[in-house]
């Protein structure tokens, strides 16, 4: 039987601009090299990191594992979010979180990402088979 | 070694500056026992901003990875979780090890995003001080052992350079070889 898991997340963009600017190890920690080009190509990068952000929360919250909190999480890096050929963005996972999803026989993932002046939101549909055990 | 420098107290006190600057609550509401999500409110964003501001204040880098994931690494795949994405016996085991308290909520079968709320001052706190108790007998860079306390930072009173510490992924790998040689879980 198919199996629908869906995450959602919103960000308040100044809140996360403090953060950032706080703290350097920041963007290096949670986004990868494509995602920092990306982002940094922007006019206003703090922006998409933001919308980034709350699109690897979504992902982390459609797959059901929850933050790790004992630390600095870095599985949220494992959620990459880049720009498809069209453009709409699109989920890639690896390491511990690509396994997880394997586990729970994750086929297809898609996000949406949106913000306005003070938040950006994210949403993320998983789909996947149910475990029959 | 065991520093004696930077006491439990010293971190406690440091690590509810960071959160009371961090989520904006009243310092005499944060207790060990004081769980950040349940009690705090505090979201994803804000346990990432509590952290780091850990590290810039000590000087120390915490750990990246989960336990949990440091298992499965070191003891296979499905040794912490199961099939289902759910925690083993093994894991449940090991977390009562790990949070060094009595958890009524820690039970196998519970999904891993029920791990977060069990996070507590205390917890972050204790994970700091293992840090801190790595502290080396002599200094990395000059070889004197004269470490000096300048608030939460430690430096080297011959050279002036800042202690390095074992980091927290680091620590908690010792800490699994070490479990697994006394208890044999995995
Ligand atoms: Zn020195």
């Amino acid at each position: 039987m198919m199996q629908i898991y869906q995450g959602i997340d919103i960000v308040e963009i100044g809140k996360f601009r403090e953060i950032i600017l706080r703290h350097p190890d920041f963007i290096p920690d949670i986004f990868t090299e494509k995602e920092r080009a990306y982002c940094d190509s922007k006019k206003d990068s703090s922006v998409h990191y933001a919308g980034r952000f709350a699109a690897k929360e979504a992902g982390i919250k459609a797959l059901g594992i929850g933050m790790s909190g004992g630390g600095i999480d870095h599985t949220l890096r494992e959620i990459e979010v880049l720009p498809s050929k069209s453009g709409r963005p699109e989920l890639q996972l690896s390491g511990w979180i690509e396994k997880l999803s394997q586990k729970k026989h994750i086929s297809q993932l898609t996000v949406s990402i949106s913000h306005s002046e003070h938040y950006a939101i994210a949403s993320v549909v998983l789909t996947g088979k149910q475990n029959t055990v | 070694m065991s520093q004696n420098l930077i006491t439990e107290s010293m971190v406690f006190d440091e690590l509810k500056k960071a959160i009371v600057e961090t989520l904006n609550v009243d310092a005499n509401d944060i207790k060990p026992e004081t769980s950040l999500i349940n009690d705090l409110g505090a979201e994803s964003l804000d346990f990432l901003d509590i952290n780091y501001r850990m590290e810039q204040s000590f000087g120390i880098k915490m750990a990246r990875h989960f336990v949990l994931e440091h298992v499965e690494e070191m003891f296979g795949e499905g040794s912490a979780i199961d099939e289902d994405g759910a925690l083993t016996d093994k894991a449940v085991e090991l977390l009562k090890l790990r949070f060094e308290e009595d958890v009524p909520e820690l039970q196998a079968g519970m999904d891993m995003d029920e791990v977060p709320a069990l996070v507590t001052a205390g917890s972050i706190a204790a994970g700091v001080m293992d840090i801190l108790e790595s502290l080396p007998e002599k200094c990395t860079h000059c070889g004197a052992s004269d470490w000096k306390a300048e608030g939460a930072a430690v430096k080297c009173g011959a050279c002036g350079e800042a202690a390095v510490y074992a980091n927290g992924d680091d620590l908690i790998k010792a800490w699994l070889e070490k479990v697994q040689t006394e208890k044999n879980l995995f």
